[in-house]
């Protein structure tokens, strides 16, 4: 008969408890307080599911869905493809193009919240460097009022996100390059291949996986964006970069409706993990990786 | 048996944590704003030590200082009493900062907070003691006429002593500016005030500016415009949702807006800057109007102190149904937690806080008291201001302070469509009417 014993317990307890009260309470809370109407003070009202129907007729949080796909469709260019191609230049081989690396790496060190702040200020309309430089160019009918343009507001947004990001997913393609065996490259060369097929023929199948793990990280961190639309634009003008995230700060705790806020945040949940789980899905479809 | 001791593992284990959680907490919630302890022994007739927590938003240097030392002057007089500050961001304790604090372990003995709705919430949801007795006490008395407890009286109590009084929009204006392109007096009337409008324009100045990035500064402006035009009543109802704000009324107060957008008599930046950046414009003078709150005039002090410039209300409406000397404001103040176990004792410590030294104090820090100070006020400014608040018939509540939030949130987003040129009133009312329908409960 199996002997029970304790200390197995025990040495997870810590572990078990830390993730309970971390994770699992907050989601369980979360999902609990979405059937109330609720303040986060005073009397607590169930109202069953109406929180859900609520936020299935809200516009804006339906809106602030599109606009985190249309970020996320413009950021796999952005940042992932972008990415990729500085990877490729800078494993070309040529002098000077660790220098290229150090720059295009730099605006992933700075922190989001000051990303912001300086993208703000090239954007600003009336003391913008962006404004600045077209009437320079005499091109003073390309002036806009970017981030307070609902056509341009989202764009921008991506721009800067593509600023920040591209770098870090340069490093990452470029770990992955470094390590293809030089001979395959010698081979490639023998065989009359240029630097384009060796990218396209050679590089890129062969860090298939690695560009799999980014466009995921990439999907999946657009749900996840916050700090650079609180900052520049907090979803404004007119709702017009409302993202989910942003959204559900306003509902919480700009507006204090704790219920309606947790039934957003459990769709949101909903959302992403069907997100996950498709993109999971087709990487086992498509797990064709190249031998090295 | 072994069920037994994993439940009696993981019962102690939550014990132990939540133990842990609670003395934490108490120590959390101690950090989060400035504190300051000094304990001695007692003067006033009891030795028991105690704390009295204050909570409130982070204030500017000047005026923390002057807090600084009525604690330290209660706390001499009080020594077994400890006075502790608990300050958070002002946009946290506006939303859910103070809930949260209420809410807490460690609740707060007094707090800020704005007359009118946000206060009735309070004593509603039993957080506010009835100070009608102590206002009647040596200290208190006779510091405040009945007018400045409007939104603090319910049921016949009053539930807040009141420390300033903020109005939030007039429209600033450059006087050399204005002489420069002929205007002579400022406008009483709103057909004047568009004809002033346009001749700044003709100047090649920005007529107006605001950054509405954040809702509430035009909210704020447009607000009192509407009551203007459909009547203080008829605005609170729509606020309180007794009524639909898509109606005619509302829709030519709204029209007003539209004709600023649609003349380019304010910054086409508009919604996609903050409040500073809509300041900016004004202190490097590219724009000639900038419409704010009374705490312009610190700011002016600090970023513009050779600017030349005065403000007036809001010009009257042609045919507006409200009152056309009404006034844009808050009344603010102090309440006192009615589950504190020092009721009497956070008392006296606002008695001293309005006491004449410490009012004239919190004025030279650019505070608008109600109590009289031992010195009279003497900038002219801040002068007009309190005159303004204290001669009008009408004082309109802000959105933002003086109902719903959510309301307050939706109807600033109609502000901020309409004044952008993006909706015209009728469709931005009925999205506003759309937005509000889920919380008529």
């Amino acid at each position: 008969m199996h002997k029970f014993r304790l200390s197995p317990y025990l040495f997870t307890a810590p572990a078990v408890l830390l993730f309970s009260f971390t994770i699992l309470l907050p989601i369980v809370m979360t999902f609990f307080f979405s059937f109330y109407d609720w303040n986060g003070f005073g009397t607590m009202k169930f109202i069953g599911f109406d929180n859900y129907v609520r936020a299935f007729h809200d516009h804006i949080y339906l809106l602030s869905y599109w606009h985190i796909l249309i970020y996320i469709i413009l950021t796999i260019f952005l940042e992932v493809f972008a990415g990729l191609f500085l990877a490729g230049l800078i494993t070309v081989k040529l002098k000077g193009t660790s220098l290229f690396r150090v720059a295009f790496f730099t605006p992933v060190m700075l922190p989001m919240l000051v990303t912001s702040f300086m993208w703000r200020f090239v954007y600003n309309s009336d003391f913008g460097l962006l404004n600045a430089v077209l009437k320079f160019l005499h091109l003073d009918s390309w002036t806009n009022v970017w981030l307070g343009n609902p056509h341009t507001a989202l764009y921008a947004l991506c721009i800067v996100s593509g600023w920040s990001y591209a770098g870090f997913y340069m490093t990452i393609f470029y770990a992955g390059i470094q390590r293809i065996p030089n001979d395959i490259y010698e081979s490639a060369y023998l065989d009359g291949a240029t630097e384009r097929d060796i990218f396209f023929k050679i590089k890129i199948p062969m860090i298939k996986n690695l560009v799999e793990v980014a466009l995921t990280l990439c999907i999946l961190g657009g749900f996840q964006g916050f700090d650079l639309f609180y900052v520049m634009t907090n979803g404004g003008p007119y709702n017009a970069t409302e993202i989910v995230t942003t959204y559900l700060v306003k509902v919480v705790f700009t507006n204090g409706s704790i219920g309606y806020g947790s039934a957003l945040a459990v769709v949101m949940t909903l959302v992403v993990v069907g997100v996950g789980v498709v993109l999971n899905m087709l990487k086992r479809n498509g797990n064709e990786t190249l031998e090295y | 048996m072994k069920k037994a001791i994993i439940g009696l593992a993981v019962l102690s284990s939550v014990a132990a944590l939540t133990t842990g959680c609670g003395s934490s907490n108490s120590n959390e919630n101690a950090a989060s704003g400035n504190t300051a302890s000094t304990n001695a022994g007692a003067t006033n007739g009891s030795d028991e030590k105690f704390t009295i927590r204050l909570a409130d938003g982070s204030p500017g240097d000047e005026v923390l200082s002057v807090w600084n030392k009525v604690k330290d002057m209660y706390e001499k007089a009080h020594p077994n009493v400890t006075v502790e500050f608990v300050l958070q961001d002002p946009q946290l304790y506006q939303t859910m900062g103070l809930p949260s604090l209420l809410n807490g372990e460690n609740a707060p003995d007094i707090y800020f907070e704005w007359a009118g709705d946000r206060l009735k919430t309070r004593v509603h949801d039993g957080f506010a003691a009835d100070l009608t007795s102590y206002l009647e006490q040596d200290g208190l008395k006779g510091k405040f006429s009945e007018g400045n407890f409007v939104g603090m009286v319910y049921d016949n109590k009053k539930y807040m002593i009141p420390t300033d009084s903020q109005v939030t929009n007039v429209i600033w204006y450059n006087k050399k500016i204005f002489s420069k392109v002929g205007i002579t007096q400022p406008p009483t009337t709103w057909d004047e005030f568009m004809a002033d409008c346009e001749k700044l324009k003709a100047a090649n100045y920005i007529p107006i500016t605001t950054g509405n990035k954040d809702l509430w500064t035009a909210g704020n402006w447009n607000a009192h415009l509407i009551s203007r035009v459909v009547g203080e009543q008829a605005y609170a109802d729509a606020m309180e949702l007794k009524s639909p704000f898509n109606t005619p009324e509302f829709a030519k107060a709204m029209s007003y807006m539209k004709q600023l957008w649609d003349n380019k008599y304010i910054n086409d930046s508009v919604n996609g800057i903050n409040d500073d950046e809509g300041a900016a414009l004004f202190f490097n003078e590219r724009a000639a109007m900038y419409p704010s709150g009374g705490w312009f005039v610190s700011g002016a002090k600090d970023k513009a102190p050779d600017m030349e410039y005065d403000y007036f209300n809001l010009p009257t409406m042609p045919d507006g149904k409200g009152d056309q000397g009404s006034v844009i404001g808050v009344l603010e103040g102090y309440v006192v937690n009615k589950n504190s176990k020092h009721i009497g004792a956070a008392v006296d410590y606002l008695k001293v806080l309005e006491s004449p030294e410490v009012v004239t104090m919190l004025s030279q820090a650019g505070s608008s008291m109600i109590a009289p100070g031992s010195e009279p006020e003497t900038d002219p400014t801040i002068l007009k201001l309190k005159d303004m608040m204290d001669n009008t018939k009408s004082v309109v509540s802000p959105p933002d302070t003086g109902y719903n939030l959510e309301v307050a949130d939706a109807l600033n987003s109609a502000t901020a469509e309409v004044l952008g040129g993006v909706s015209t009133p009728e469709q931005a009312l009925a999205k506003l009417d759309a937005k509000v329908a889920p919380l008529k409960k």
